[in-house]
């Protein structure tokens, strides 16, 4: 069967493909010229601008006269701290719950359809209305007021819905011969989950996880209703702290003059987020490998 | 695996119990025995003047160590709205007090002006009340009609509950439904950005930020008010017609530390703050 000749292929219609085939070519690489194009000039239009405010002071200096002069370290704490909140809450949540959909629910039943049908819906909701959500639970109703806690805790509502579906994908793209061969070798189901399932859904576990860090680095909307515009050193949790997008957006649009160091704060915000996806990348390849080779 | 379900379900008590801890200072202020301040007061409301309140509170706090001042923003109907929730103890307001709004108290800590801006290559050197009447309600839509250049003009008007928008209603005498505008922004530097990038464009922005950003070289142009030329000084002195203040709002009875914060916030001690925003210091 190896060696037989190829199935012939059905003649193709002559004359005309050619041309077309030729502008298809030109019309996708074009689009990706296009697209790296815009990529290289918002970024170097960053870079350009905001490259020379940029120094070590001003990642460890508190901002002075509005935003204009001085430095961003309590933003950039307000920030960490945020998306820590955030992940801290929305990832045992995301992975308990896509462990339910993917292992625990059959795919049609009750539950399950209850489940991917709020978080479809909760994808699709703006950011906006997570904020005034956030606003009116967090901050109003449990009293939390403007703080990092219910600034923290909206972002993970917001985020959930990516971290599930992808970790879901993630357990799913796992072979059934996996469970088949736990349930063989007479594992327990939480060691089959722990073990087995679970590392190698890593990848999806962590698209999931970069996804998600970008969408709460780079939310603004959400946060200014929530965790504030106090741009003071955070005490603790229940402090307002201003995130770097909202330090962004009032510099840019708020305070005149303001625009030098909205532009340096993008480019600490880009950088970040380009160091968290490397790493997040990485520390989940050492963590799959040590991982499958101990088991 | 049982240990940890039961050390799981104890978590949300012990969250509680952090937030509890955590909370006990306190929102509202007190003073304590020998005479110095403490508390927290959180300030919401206009996005004009959050920037100025955020650097008041700065110096505030450095002379009551006591003190935590938050400012936050989201617009001046919030902060009325948040005044009378008592989400907030001040509310920050870049306008006067309308006679619904009776019942809040109001200090002014500084002056603003709203003024007309176009793009620095357009010609036109004055415009007549009628005229920008007459543009704003899309009766004009042309430049050349009042003097300028061959052009369709763009008519830039700031969004709803905007404090800008309801100052330059007022100054005009017009209805909100009567602006036909071409582009609606947000705060004022969108609308300077908006009138730099188009030639034909024409807004209204505060006084103090069009100054200053047309003094770092922005194609921008200040257009005279009624016959009144935008500066500083005119805004001060009160000659200058499209003028309000930046007030803050308190509802009800203040605590000491939200009165000391009022009395310091319109003091001569932070007037150089006032000047490095962009303001006018309110006249005492």
């Amino acid at each position: 069967m190896r060696d037989a000749p190829a199935p012939a292929v059905p003649s193709l219609p002559r004359g005309g493909t050619d041309w077309a085939d030729r502008a298809v070519t030109a019309a996708v690489w074009s689009v990706a010229l296009l697209f790296t194009g815009v990529f290289l000039w918002i970024v170097g239009d960053l870079v350009r601008h905001g490259l020379p405010h940029l120094s070590w002071g001003f990642l460890t200096d508190a901002p002075m006269d509005a935003g204009r002069a001085g430095g961003i370290a309590p933003i950039l704490v307000s920030t960490f701290l945020i998306v820590g909140v955030c992940l801290a809450v929305s990832l045992p949540l995301g992975v308990g719950t896509a462990v339910f959909l993917a292992e625990f629910s059959r795919g049609e039943s009750l539950p399950a359809r209850l489940v991917r049908g709020s978080l479809d819906v909760l994808a699709g909701v703006p950011s906006i209305v997570f904020g005034l959500f956030g606003n009116a639970l967090f901050s109003l109703y449990l009293g939390m007021g403007f703080s990092i806690l219910s600034g923290g805790l909206t972002l993970a509502c917001m985020v959930l819905p990516i971290l599930i579906r992808s970790t879901e994908e993630g357990l799913r793209a796992v072979p059934d011969d996996y469970r088949k061969a736990a349930a063989a070798l007479g594992l327990s189901r939480t060691a089959t989950l722990w073990r087995i399932l679970l590392p190698a859904a890593t990848p999806g576990l962590v698209v999931g996880l970069v996804l998600g860090i970008g969408r709460a680095l780079s939310e603004t909307a959400a946060l200014l209703f929530t965790s504030g515009y106090v741009a003071r050193m955070p005490g603790s949790l229940l402090d307002s702290g201003r995130s770097l997008t909202v330090h962004i957006y009032d510099l840019a649009m708020n305070v005149p003059g303001g625009e030098a160091n909205a532009y340096a704060t993008a480019v600490v915000l880009v950088t970040l987020l380009l160091v968290i996806n490397m790493l997040t990348f990485q520390i989940a390849d050492r963590w799959l490998h040590r991982r499958i080779t101990r088991t | 695996m049982r240990r940890r379900a039961v050390t799981l379900s104890n978590l949300p008590a012990l969250m509680g119990l952090a937030f509890a801890a955590a909370c006990s200072p306190g929102t509202e202020g007190a003073g304590s025995g020998d005479g110095t301040l403490e508390g927290r007061i959180t300030i919401t409301g206009s996005s004009t003047v959050a920037p100025l309140m955020g650097e008041v509170a700065r110096r505030f706090e450095a002379e009551h160590p006591g003190v935590r001042v938050d400012v936050q923003t989201g617009g001046t109907s919030r902060g009325i709205a948040d005044v009378r929730r008592r989400v907030a103890q001040i509310g920050m307001i870049s306008r006067g007090l309308r006679p619904e709004e009776e019942d809040l108290d109001a200090v002014a800590v500084a002056l603003d002006g709203i003024t007309l801006i176009v793009h620095r290559d357009n010609h036109v050197a004055t415009l007549s009340h009628d005229q920008v009447v007459d543009i704003f309600t899309g009766r004009v839509r042309r430049w050349d009609t009042v003097g300028g250049r061959e052009a369709e003009i763009t008519v830039v008007s700031k969004a709803d509950g905007r404090a800008t928008l309801e100052l330059f209603l007022d100054h005009f005498g017009l209805r909100r439904d009567e602006i036909h505008p071409s582009l609606v922004i947000g705060d004022n530097q969108h609308g300077i950005r908006s009138v730099a990038g188009d030639p034909a464009a024409i807004a209204y922005v505060s006084i103090g930020t069009a100054a200053f950003e047309s003094s770092q070289g922005r194609a921008i142009r200040m257009l005279p008010l009624d016959g009144v030329e935008p500066t500083l000084a005119a805004v001060q002195s009160g000659e200058f017609p499209a003028s309000r203040p930046l007030n803050l709002v308190t509802f009800g009875d203040r605590s000491p530390p939200v009165q000391a914060f009022l009395s310091f916030a319109a003091s001569e001690r932070v007037q150089d703050l006032v000047e490095a925003q962009y303001f006018v210091p309110a006249p005492r």
